[in-house]
């Protein structure tokens, strides 16, 4: 095996990693922290997408267009908790349900509103060049994104008072409502978080993965088995679960076929779960 | 509901009966209007109605309009099982139009078969399709191949990558450009075979480097795939290395790709809207009337305006909708002057005889044709199937893995 080839896709593994984390933190903010798992969420990265790409339409650049897919997407997600999540908490079951059905409707609503298809705002075209071998940029960029998106997360609950808030609500409901947190507006901005990453995921990789009304599907699969095979710790596990389970995933693929990286990503996901029933992240001591 | 619609049908049936022989012909069209394959099954659908609606314009089949009955099978297999039946069973057509998928077709194929009535598939497909029922107006894969092989080692070099999807039409294009790469004297470096959730294509992009061939063949199905061509490009592998594609334009990849991406990479189908002649002029104008021209026609709408003009043209020759005598029309040569040049049905293998054409990507998410190949015979299913000699042949032929 040749030093350059190796180095190439150890690189481009990292960054198919990166990019499944990045799809994959607004899910685990969620489920985290409100012990709500959102079907809907390969739906939200889908209006994420469109919003980024709408927004350039209109003559934003690329950059600015980003926070307009989050505040859009954090909108909807704050109307969505309102309106259906709020009203049944604690029914996992009946949450999934009901969020399923949210993303066969936006699904729709994408077909209705944009149609099937709609042009692509393109990859920047960089890239870098190892040996004989050369990998385009911005997929490799996604490494310093997601990096930089997880300590953003882990900050921003961990050492912000609405972290402490968001904690609390969902850890001593009735503890937190007794010492005057309002837990109900907790939650309303914690699912609002938890949709502006994915819209955030959605608009930054826009130029890898186009806006179509089907692209939530790609992710969600994915997304939600690495959060669940995390487990309680849900923002460092799947941190660890994406990086682990995509890598290897992309590794395989890269030496084998993609089928037999398919393949690894979902007897790893199996085989973790037999070992670890609730998630590899049961018996750590860390909160998030 | 269904079952007072049922009574009225058969009522009118009863009505009908007793009135003059010109019945009412009834055509059922089940395509994808909704789920991830409705950037096909919209533009089918649409342009079986302007076919219906300029047939009638012109006074219809059997001096009656044709009625239509339409079905959205929602992307989803079950679903075409499903209306297939029922538009046997409780709307009794006369002729069925349907399907994108393979998958979809071998689902359909058995229950025309069954219920004797003309069924028509129309999309570009793997090939080797073949009953008495069946009639398929896109083209093959080995129609589309054998042009566009020879095409591109002539421009690109003998070394040849395969990037296709996991399953039927992609395993089976994969044989063929192995038999045309090895009739050009060239040779297929390497081969990824992708499954359609795939979003990552970094492996696939290491592998061709690692092959090094002159041009890659892909055929990537859907909009997952299509992220691949986009990575290709950014990858700088477009500078060294030529893609080549028999479904690239199909459902409008042009677009979703960017200019960057998208300029010189070679497609090669049965129809582009870059189709100079006045019968594809005229057929634009009438679609865009109807439906605007904000998105291009795809070669599936084509195939399907073709398939409605050659059966309503078939029940007219034959004098009758009843389904023995419109093969027998089918059969003997019908032809028809559609947007992508004359096309002429093969009475022995029921596949379409027409053009081929290589475009080329532009830089305005459009397409310029480089080639035109007239009249390219289904040479490969009309070797395999014969269904004048053999009527009762019901079989899907593909070529032995080498």
């Amino acid at each position: 095996m040749e030093p350059d080839y190796l180095a190439t896709v150890l690189l481009s593994s990292v960054s198919s990693a990166s990019i499944l984390l990045i799809a994959t933190i607004g899910l685990a903010v969620v489920f985290g922290l409100m012990g709500v798992i959102n079907l809907a969420h390969g739906e939200f990265l889908m209006i994420g997408a469109y919003a980024a790409l709408t927004a350039t339409q209109r003559g934003l650049p690329f950059a600015l267009a980003i926070p307009v897919a989050v505040v859009i997407t954090m909108l909807i997600g704050a109307c969505v908790e309102v309106l259906i999540i709020r009203r049944l908490y604690g029914r996992l079951f009946d949450t999934m349900l009901a969020t399923w059905g949210l993303s066969m409707i936006f699904y729709q609503l994408a077909v209705l509103i944009f149609g099937t298809v709609t042009p692509g705002i393109g990859m920047p075209q960089f890239g870098i060049t190892i040996g004989r071998y050369s990998l385009a940029g911005y997929p490799l960029l996604m490494i310093a994104v997601a990096a930089l998106m997880l300590a953003f997360v882990y900050g921003l609950l961990t050492r912000t008072v609405y972290g402490m808030k968001a904690r609390a609500a969902i850890q001593q409901p009735e503890i937190a409502q007794a010492i005057g947190i309002e837990s109900a507006r907790v939650n309303t901005m914690t699912f609002a978080i938890g949709c502006g990453l994915a819209g955030f995921a959605g608009a930054v990789l826009l130029p890898i993965v186009p806006a179509t009304p089907a692209m939530g599907f790609a992710f969600v699969v994915k997304a939600f088995l690495a959060v669940v095979v995390a487990g309680p710790v849900a923002l460092t596990g799947s941190a660890l679960t994406a990086i682990g389970l995509g890598g290897g995933a992309s590794l395989t693929a890269s030496f084998l076929t993609s089928v037999a990286g398919d393949a690894v990503f979902f007897v790893a996901t199996a085989a973790l779960l037999w070992l670890f029933p609730l998630g590899i992240s049961a018996s750590w001591r860390r909160r998030m | 509901m269904k079952s007072s619609l049922f009574l009225a049908s058969l009522s009118m049936a009863a009505v009908l009966g007793a009135g003059p022989a010109h019945a009412e012909t009834r055509i059922a069209a089940i395509f994808d209007l909704t789920g991830g394959l409705n950037i096909y099954g919209i533009q089918q659908n649409n342009a079986l109605n302007l076919a219906v609606e300029s047939i009638n314009a012109a006074g219809g089949v059997l001096g009656a309009p044709i009625k239509v009955v339409t079905y959205d099978a929602q992307s989803e297999l079950s679903k075409y099982t499903q209306y297939a039946n029922t538009v046997v069973l409780r709307d009794r057509v006369d002729v069925l139009f349907a399907g994108l998928t393979s998958s979809s077709r071998e689902a359909i194929r058995p229950i025309a078969r069954k219920a004797n009535i003309p069924y028509f598939y129309s999309s570009l497909y793997e090939g080797g399709a073949c009953d008495k029922q069946t009639f398929v107006t896109g083209a093959s894969a080995s129609q589309q191949l054998s042009v566009l092989i020879d095409w591109a080692v002539k421009k690109y070099g003998k070394k040849i990558y395969v990037m296709a999807p996991d399953y039927n039409f992609g395993t089976i294009s994969a044989r063929w450009i192995e038999h045309y790469a090895r009739q050009s004297g060239a040779e297929v470096v390497g081969q990824d075979f992708l499954a359609l959730t795939v979003t990552d294509y970094a492996p696939t992009i290491q592998k061709i480097q690692a092959a090094r061939p002159d041009f890659v063949v892909a055929l990537p199905v859907g909009a997952n795939q299509t992220g691949f061509l986009e990575q290709f490009a950014a990858a700088g592998l477009k500078k060294t290395i030529g893609l080549v594609s028999t479904n690239y334009g199909s459902g409008n990849q042009q677009i979703v790709l960017s200019p960057d991406a998208g300029k010189g990479l070679i497609g090669n189908a049965e129809y582009f809207m870059a189709v100079d002649t006045p019968a594809n002029a005229a057929f634009i104008k009438q679609w865009a009337a109807k439906y605007g021209n904000d998105t291009p026609v795809i070669s599936a709408a084509v195939d399907v305006w073709n398939a409605v003009h050659l059966w309503a043209n078939a029940v007219n020759k034959a004098g009758t909708a009843k389904t023995g005598p419109v093969i027998a029309a089918l059969e003997s040569g019908a032809t028809f002057d559609a947007p992508n040049g004359p096309v002429k049905l093969e009475a022995g293998s029921h596949d379409l005889r027409q053009n081929i054409y290589i475009a080329e990507g532009d830089d305005k998410h459009g397409f310029k044709i480089v080639q035109v190949s007239k009249d390219v015979a289904p040479a490969y299913e009309n070797e395999k199937c014969d269904l004048v000699a053999h009527p009762a042949l019901a079989a899907h032929f593909s070529p032995d893995k080498q």
